[in-house]
């Protein structure tokens, strides 16, 4: 058999060919109503709501449309084809790792190499500054999302548990749980009944019975390799299709490189790249999608004499205040077998340690994920996060099958000095790369101490002989902050640049604080609601 | 080296037949034949032979032939290596001259090649990269040792995990579309998968 090159930054779609958009671009010179840059998570709510608004609608996206029947695989490594692989320059105390551990390259974004862990955020996360004396608040509140959390979930039909014992939703979700349970989600149970620790079953964007054509989850575990049948939610698969079906047009393997100004300091397009091509999209609004790297870096390099920091920036603070959750992974030994491998990677969680407790030394909290595993990414984290090689790595793999593990997703606390700002190095289309600056500050790290502890208690409680903790982060949020004062922050409650009204920014950017739930439904929800504000508007004549 | 497993009758691709097309043609091609190194030289692939053999504690020249096809893909492909610090220079740089300033720190320690160094001493150089302890010489000025070592463990760790051969031997139930894992509770196994000789069928 021949041996190609397993490595493509371009992969064939439809079934093997690869369809050259612009050769049959739906709208060319013709000025759009909305113009999306990124379609992931967020980009992919956007489109679909928008176009079925009834306006015109452009999504560019910098990677492939995937066909996840042909260009997904079972395989670990093969997955890696599916992130954003660029280089980006990644600094400080707490160099953060990108590609696979954050962000997609292709429609569906992010959604399509996902755990799918789909938590609604609480009350308290919206009003940091209020209760806690740190951060920001938001300017809207949990009830402002809360009717689109509800469209969301019903949308992509989530399973979940008749009732949670924490936050303002407490269920039911549309679908039931999914059973049965993993055994490394029935021994995080068992361990935080021993320990008095409330415990559930975890809501997942994932099928727990037929809907839309799409069939329930088979416990492969792939969801992070992406899931050839469909039985995880991704915008690929369920927003993006019926987007076009209402007419909107999705390009990609496009790299947009700036945004366009005209003298008026209106927004009126963008320019990308497509196979060594510069094009144009001319639209009267432009949404930036692109995730909470490449969205600030792309406002950065759009600077113009009128904007000379940037667009949307006259706060300063495009692309600071980046926050990530924490995510270490707790693992321990157990004499039964637990196989990491078998069902989807996250099925019972707990969040009793969410909210602020003073006798814990630190603000806020974290929730803790029971959280299965596959051989290239525990041997890989266990090597270069947890320094194993050699003998001492072998002998944990040959025990693969007796580990169990707990991940934290806890909150990290936004800070000025961890930023996003432009390198003066060139990527392959002449941009310049992002240079990234992350750091845990003392609460940050009070909180991992505190939350690994908790990990090893669970486990501990069931029997597991604590093993080792592999340092991890994952989700990239900030950078570009909603909030009420334009000094203070980049865009308003609905994703509204301060600066420049046809500029929207709708991703995980405008995130104030981070909490300590995994926030793609919060994404979601946030998109749904920018959609319903920014078709109401248009309908009233041109943004001002 | 020796290598325990548990599952010492299990073979993952006893069960290729199940899996889909793409997964069983990706999977296929870590068994070799492999073209010629496209990018590495002949010197390199030696050196990274060996430095593969000790970070993954394995002899067999057949799954260090995948990791070393592998690294040389890696290397020649232009698609970016998700992150890097700023100081670090780019993997390819950061190998290759690497690789080079392994050797002369063997040299100046041993006075002799990495390659005709003593496995012990082959093996004491590799841990003290990863302290960012080997013998002083000016290349680690440009290349920083621990982050050489971290990328070498990166690349190679992730092919070995990849090979169908340590899937068996570390019990791993490997691909499994079209059809799935229906038995996922604790003590339970679907009737394919790894189970150690002895073990209850349930």
């Amino acid at each position: 058999m021949e041996n190609k090159d397993p490595l493509q930054h371009n992969c064939d779609h439809y079934d093997g060919h690869r369809y050259s958009d612009m050769k049959c671009r739906k709208y060319g010179d013709q000025e759009v109503d909305v113009c999306i840059v990124g379609v992931g998570a967020a980009g992919g709510v956007l489109a679909y709501e928008l176009s079925k608004a009834g306006l015109q609608v452009v999504g560019i996206e910098a990677g492939p449309f995937w066909n996840p029947q042909t260009d997904f695989a079972s395989d670990e490594l093969h997955s890696y084809s599916l992130a954003w692989q660029d280089t980006r320059l990644s600094d400080g105390n707490d160099a953060l790792k990108f590609g696979h551990n954050n962000s997609g390259r292709g429609v569906g974004g992010g959604t399509v190499h996902f755990t799918a862990v789909f938590y609604r955020f609480h009350e308290n996360d919206f009003r940091v500054k209020t209760i806690d004396g740190v951060a920001e608040d938001w300017p809207i509140s949990y009830y402002d999302l809360e009717p689109y959390y509800q469209k969301i979930e019903n949308d992509i039909k989530v399973s979940g548990p008749k009732s949670l014992p924490w936050g303002t939703f407490q269920g039911p979700y549309p679908y039931p749980v999914r059973e049965p349970l993993s055994a490394n989600s029935q021994i995080f149970q068992e361990g935080c009944e021993i320990r008095g620790i409330r415990s559930s079953v975890t809501p997942l964007a994932i099928l727990s019975a037929p809907f839309d054509g799409r069939p329930p989850c088979t416990n492969r575990g792939f969801c992070n390799e992406g899931c050839i049948p469909n039985a995880k939610f991704s915008t690929l698969i369920q927003h993006v299709p019926k987007a076009i079906q209402q007419g909107a047009e999705i390009l990609t393997d496009s790299m947009v490189t700036s945004i366009l100004t005209d003298k008026k300091g209106k927004v009126t397009g963008v320019e990308f790249v497509h196979d060594g091509q510069i094009y144009r999209q001319l639209a009267r609004v432009v949404i930036v999608s692109a995730f909470a790297i490449e969205t600030p870096r792309l406002l950065l390099n759009s600077a113009t004499a009128q904007y000379p920091f940037g667009l949307a920036n006259r706060s300063g603070l495009v692309g600071k205040n980046l926050m990530v959750h924490s995510g270490h992974d707790v693992f321990a030994k157990f004499d039964e077998e637990i196989r990491l491998y078998k069902g989807t990677p996250v099925m019972a969680f707990t969040q009793d340690f969410y909210a602020s407790d003073p006798s814990r030394g630190f603000v806020r909290g974290y929730s803790l994920n029971a959280h299965g595993n596959r051989p290239v990414a525990l041997a890989k984290n266990l090597a270069v996060d947890g320094g194993y090689w050699g003998k001492g790595l072998r002998e944990v793999m040959l025990d693969f099958n007796f580990y169990g593990q707990v991940s934290l997703v806890g909150e990290v606390l936004p800070r000025e000095e961890n930023a996003v700002s432009l390198s003066n190095e060139k990527d392959e289309y002449g941009l310049p790369r992002p240079l990234i600056h992350f750091s845990y500050s003392e609460n940050d790290n009070r909180l991992i101490k505190d939350a690994i502890q908790k990990a090893n208690e669970i486990l501990s409680a069931r029997g597991g002989k604590p093993a080792f903790v592999i340092p991890d982060t994952g989700h990239v949020m900030g950078t570009c902050r909603m909030g009420i004062d334009p000094e203070n922050s980049v865009v308003n409650g609905f994703c509204q640049s301060h600066d420049i009204p046809n500029l929207f920014i709708c991703d995980s950017s405008v995130f104030v604080t981070s909490s300590g739930s995994n926030p793609t439904e919060t994404i979601m929800a946030i998109a749904a609601r920018t959609a319903d504000y920014l078709a109401n508007k248009m309908r009233q004549g041109p943004l001002a | 080296m020796a290598h325990y497993s548990h599952y010492p009758n299990y073979d993952v691709l006893s069960l290729i037949n199940e899996w889909d097309d793409h997964t069983k043609e990706i999977v296929l091609k870590r068994l070799g034949p492999f073209p010629e190194p496209q990018l590495l030289e002949e010197k390199e692939v030696k050196m990274l032979r060996l430095i593969a053999k000790h970070l993954c504690y394995d002899n067999r020249d057949d799954i260090i032939d995948w990791i070393l096809y592998y690294v040389d893909q890696r290397l020649k492909s232009n698609i970016g290596e998700n992150q890097r610090k700023s100081t670090t220079p780019e993997e390819k740089v950061l190998i290759r001259e690497g690789v080079k300033a392994i050797d002369k720190a063997t040299q100046t320690k041993y006075g002799k090649t990495f390659i005709s160094a003593e496995i012990s001493e082959q093996f004491e150089i590799l841990a003290a990269l990863q302290l960012g302890s080997a013998p002083l010489i000016p290349e680690w000025a440009t290349i920083p040792q621990q982050d050489l070592f971290d990328k070498l463990l990166d690349m190679m760790i992730g092919a070995y995990y990849s090979h169908p051969t340590v899937w068996s031997e570390i019990g791993y139930g490997g691909p499994a579309y079209p059809r799935g894992y229906y038995r996922i509770e604790l003590g339970w196994t679907d009737p394919w998968e790894p189970r150690r000789p002895g073990a209850a069928k349930k």
